[in-house]
């Protein structure tokens, strides 16, 4: 399988994304902004980073990128499975690919710590997590407070688009555990075969990094992962 | 203009005078005041800085480049080096610091490394503006370090009123470079390209280094403010891949990064180094600004810049490697065989120096090894403080103070685990990184106590060295290489400059005596406002080879029944210079460590990994035992508590004194005797408790006092009484 890892100018976690795709025995290709056609890739992240320096807005920038346009064609036709880590998920927002946006996180600082998140439903595709697992992944971001229009919650939670819930250890969900202010404690949501989430699991590869839940993630949505 | 418009003293001027053999013209004047200025030339550091040890097994490069480098293995070397942004950080705390970051990153690359790891170090005030600069400098240096990419590990804060008006801001950049990348400043060949690469240059950082960073504040502080840079870290990250991508190519003479005196101090040093002159054409360096003149964009500090240089022949395989990654460019010049440097704009001649009288011939100020003498012979007298009886108030006092809790509202502000490499982080005393294809991994300390040179420097010194060491040594890791910060005040005070010479004979006996190399640092003097200096500060990195990284040497218990050892090097217990000592009583001599002793500490620690089938040490630290005690029983499994007793009649002494060389050590009974054995004659190795299964720590100093687990979890995170 090529899984296509995205490079705007200014993404730094590419490195880890792409290490982390081999290390799942997949072939990564990196693929460049400027690239118009997403030939020969079977599935896509969009890696975390301050594409453009995060200036104007996160992922703004980035979203009117040259290759977000066959990103957003081969989406509509339903054919390509797109994951969108932290910056990534910022730009995936800021194109209109995931509802929703990502605003500052409510202490007004960024953040770098390790939170537990449950998985609230499972998105289409993934094989090996259920409803209710409970993940250890770090996040690090400055703009990740998930906000929605007055009113899209419930309908979100309804589609199960809401799929990634910070949580305590147990899977709890409430205020305590919501590191950043977002809405409902979203970590992650999901459109379709797109998804994306602000943690951080190509991090989260080996005990001794603190976690191998980013393993489990990843190979549950490559449709690696067994229950 | 004049020569003291520009920072140069009556002396220098006539130095410069004779060896032109003329007056130099305005530009020529501003190339010296920057290059000759404290920040530049060492002027009054460089003949301390000779006391230091440079050679070691691992050494690769030494100082005088824009970094150090040491071997990690046969396939790895390792860049590393401290720097500081003190002055900026204290004008404009956010980019100050941001432009920190920034600065050190550049001097990695500039050898060819990739940058790994950032680490800081930092010195606030304690009046009303110090939480405000905190929290910008603290916004700056993450706003660089996460944007452009790298985990900030490990780093370590402190605080004091003496630091009010002079902040200290030391980042520690650390990166990995294969075998055959080297690259330095000696190589540039006559005929060659100079391209300069990155922001276009402006008005901003003019006589930065100069005048800012190389005098103390004083009422004209205010208007320094735009002397400070402005960082842009998207276009450090461009730089940075477009930079590492050129040196991979093997096709460059020599690469240098343009820091404090921009373009002057880059081209200078550059040709310098490399026993060649240079023409530079000032129509082609990109400028932000229209009508920019010959001085301006000479002494711009721009940040985001570097040189390459680079034969015609081979800038067409680099040219579309700068174009891939968007950085504007531009060839400035080319390197010529005679020893000039020459200035021009539209072909006129703007000034014409020889490169050996603008790098290398500052005159600079004697070391006085004599006084070095007196120094180490005058060991300052003891304090006699030794409260009676001990206060489980004041215990947690200590605790809750703002030198010994937790760190957590800074580092998590950093991102820490990006690039994927951090086994252990910011929430340890060193940092562990592990490779990507080798067995061994990085340790990385950074620490340097300011309160312990306080009142007899020297002491600092040693007790800076001896810290990082033994960090590594408890790891069991080879310390490769340290590089030194020093940070005093204005040198031309005798005071101050006795001061400067015990810190820096104290960092020089002590590498001595464990044998580890100074392969490079920084030196900020003038940390003085209005007559007031801080207290001479010396912070040392250590970059260590660990042989487990991924299993490093547990710094907390992890169950039930384990012995907690504690091992003192010996001599008087003392509580000088300790967080208790500047609680309950006055700041007084930190005692001088006893090395020959804690470097018999240090082997033992070293062969435990092989000898001890394991065990857990953590380095007793600010606060004492108590504090150290504290944190482990904080790391452990919250079901696991700590009681541990002390001599009833020297309790507070032996719980809160902070004297070098101490750990503790937790393991099981059935090793705790081979443990002894390995620790050898003279050296104190005592049972002084064990993990219980109650969740809280037991202090028993004749009676036992309690402290809820919850408790000491609120006062460290928190603060006393938060």
């Amino acid at each position: 399988m090529k899984v296509g890892v995205i490079i705007f100018p200014g993404s730094n976690c590419d490195r880890d994304t792409i290490e982390a795709v081999e290390r799942l025995g997949m072939e990564a290709i990196p693929l460049w902004y400027t690239r118009k056609s997403l030939t020969g890739i079977d599935r896509l992240i969009l890696p975390g980073g301050f594409s453009y320096g995060d200036y104007l807005r996160s992922g703004a920038l980035a979203a009117q990128a040259p290759i977000m346009e066959a990103v957003e064609q081969a989406v509509s036709r339903q054919e390509l499975p797109v994951l969108g880590i932290c910056n990534g998920f910022q730009i995936l927002c800021e194109r209109g690919l995931l509802p929703g946006a990502l605003r500052p996180n409510s202490s007004g600082e960024f953040r770098c710590t390790w939170e537990y998140m449950r998985i609230t439903s499972v998105p289409r595709g993934f094989a090996g997590l259920k409803e209710g697992d409970v993940l250890r992944l770090p996040i690090a971001h400055h703009e990740g407070a998930y906000a929605v229009q007055p009113g899209q919650l419930q309908s979100l939670f309804e589609n199960h688009q809401i799929f990634l819930q910070y949580s305590d250890e147990t899977g709890s969900v409430h205020a305590l555990t919501n590191p950043n202010g977002a809405v409902a404690n979203v970590a992650g949501i999901s459109q379709g075969l797109v998804v994306g989430l602000m943690p951080h699991p190509e991090r989260a590869m080996a005990s001794y990094l603190g976690s191998s839940d980013g393993q489990r993630f990843l190979k549950a949505w490559l449709g690696e992962g067994s229950q | 203009m004049n020569f003291r418009d520009v920072g140069l003293t009556q002396e220098e001027f006539e130095i410069i005078q004779s060896q032109l053999g003329r007056n130099p013209n305005d530009l020529e004047l501003g190339l010296f005041g920057v290059l000759w200025s404290e920040h530049c030339s060492y002027k009054s550091s460089k003949s301390l800085l000779s006391w230091l040890p440079h050679e070691g097994r691992a050494v690769v490069q030494g100082p005088g480049e824009n970094a150090g480098v040491v071997a990690l293995n046969d396939r790895l070397h390792v860049a590393f080096k401290v720097e500081s942004h003190n002055h900026p950080s204290y004008v404009e705390p956010v980019q100050g610091a941001a432009t920190g970051v920034g600065g050190i990153l550049r001097d990695i690359i500039a050898m060819g490394a990739r940058p790994v790891a950032l680490a800081d170090s930092l010195r606030f005030g304690t009046d009303n503006s110090a939480a405000i600069i905190q929290n910008g400098v603290v916004e700056g240096i993450g706003r660089y370090g996460n944007a452009i990419g790298i985990p900030t590990v490990t780093g370590e804060v402190a605080y004091s009123s003496v630091y009010d008006k002079n902040p200290l801001v030391n980042v520690m950049a650390v990166g990995l470079l294969p075998l055959d990348r080297g690259v330095n400043a000696q190589g540039a060949r006559p005929g060659s390209y100079l391209v300069l690469l990155g922001q276009p240059t402006g008005r901003d950082g003019i006589h930065g280094a100069s005048l800012l960073a190389s005098q103390d504040f004083g009422d004209a502080t205010e208007h320094m403010r735009p002397t400070v840079q402005v960082g842009d870290p998207f276009m450090g990250k461009m730089l940075m891949e477009a930079t590492l991508a050129a040196i991979a190519t093997h096709k460059l003479d020599a690469v240098q990064d343009l820091g404090a005196a921009g373009l002057t101090s880059s081209v200078a040093e550059l040709c310098y180094r490399s026993g060649v002159g240079a023409t530079i054409r000032l129509e082609e360096v990109p400028c932000r600004e229209q009508g920019m003149t010959p001085y301006e964009i000479m002494l711009s500090e721009t940040q985001e810049r570097m040189l390459l240089v680079v034969s015609p022949d081979n800038w067409p395989g680099i040219e579309p490697i700068v174009q891939h990654w968007e950085v504007p460019y531009s060839v400035i010049g080319e390197i010529m065989d005679e020893p000039h440097l020459v200035i021009t704009m539209r072909g006129d001649i703007h000034a014409m120096v020889p490169p050996e009288i603008l790098a290398g011939s500052c005159p600079s100020r004697p070391a006085r090894s004599e006084w070095a003498n007196e120094i180490r012979q005058n060991v300052p007298h003891l304090t006699s403080f030794r409260p009676l009886t001990f206060d489980p108030e004041q215990a947690l006092a200590v605790l809750g103070s703002v030198d010994c809790r937790s760190r957590h509202r800074i580092f998590e502000r950093y991102d820490s685990m990006i690039l994927a490499n951090t086994v252990w982080g910011p929430l340890h005393d060193l940092a562990i990184l592990r490779t990507k294809g080798s067995k061994e991994g990085l340790a990385i300390a950074l620490s340097g106590p300011g309160r312990y040179a306080a009142r007899d420097p020297y002491s600092g010194g040693l007790a800076a060295v001896s810290r990082v060491v033994g960090l590594l040594a408890a790891q069991g890791a080879d310390v490769l290489g340290l590089t030194d910060g020093i940070n005093a005040g204005n040198p031309d005070k005798e005071r101050v400059f006795r001061e400067l010479t015990g810190l820096i004979a104290g960092v020089a006996d002590a590498c001595n005596i464990f044998a580890v190399p100074v392969t490079g640092g920084n030196v900020s003097l003038h940390n003085e406002t209005e007559g007031d200096s801080i207290w001479p500060t010396v912070v040392i990195g250590a970059v260590g080879r660990h042989h487990h990284p991924l299993e490093p040497v547990p710094d907390s218990p992890w169950q039930e029944g384990m012995d907690i050892v504690r091992i003192y090097p010996g001599g008087d217990w003392s509580l000088g210079a300790s967080v208790f000592e500047l609680l309950f009583s006055q700041l007084s001599a930190y005692p001088r460590p006893d090395l020959e002793r804690i470097r018999r500490v240090y082997q033992a620690l070293d062969e435990a990994w092989n000898k001890i089938p394991s065990y857990g040490v953590r380095m007793i630290g600010a606060g004492g035992l108590f504090v150290a005690a504290t944190k482990a029983l904080l790391a452990m499994p919250a079901s696991l508590g700590m009681e541990i007793s002390v001599s009833p009649d020297d309790a507070v002494r032996q719980l809160f004194s902070e004297v070098s060389g101490q750990f503790l050590i937790f393991c099981d009974p059935q090793a705790t005797p081979r443990l002894m054995e390995l620790l050898g004659p003279g050296i104190a190795g005592e049972i002084i408790g064990s993990v219980t299964p109650d969740s809280n720590l037991v202090i028993r100093a004749g009676r036992a006092h309690r402290f809820e687990r919850t408790k000491l979890d609120r006062t460290f995170r928190f603060g006393y009484g938060g």
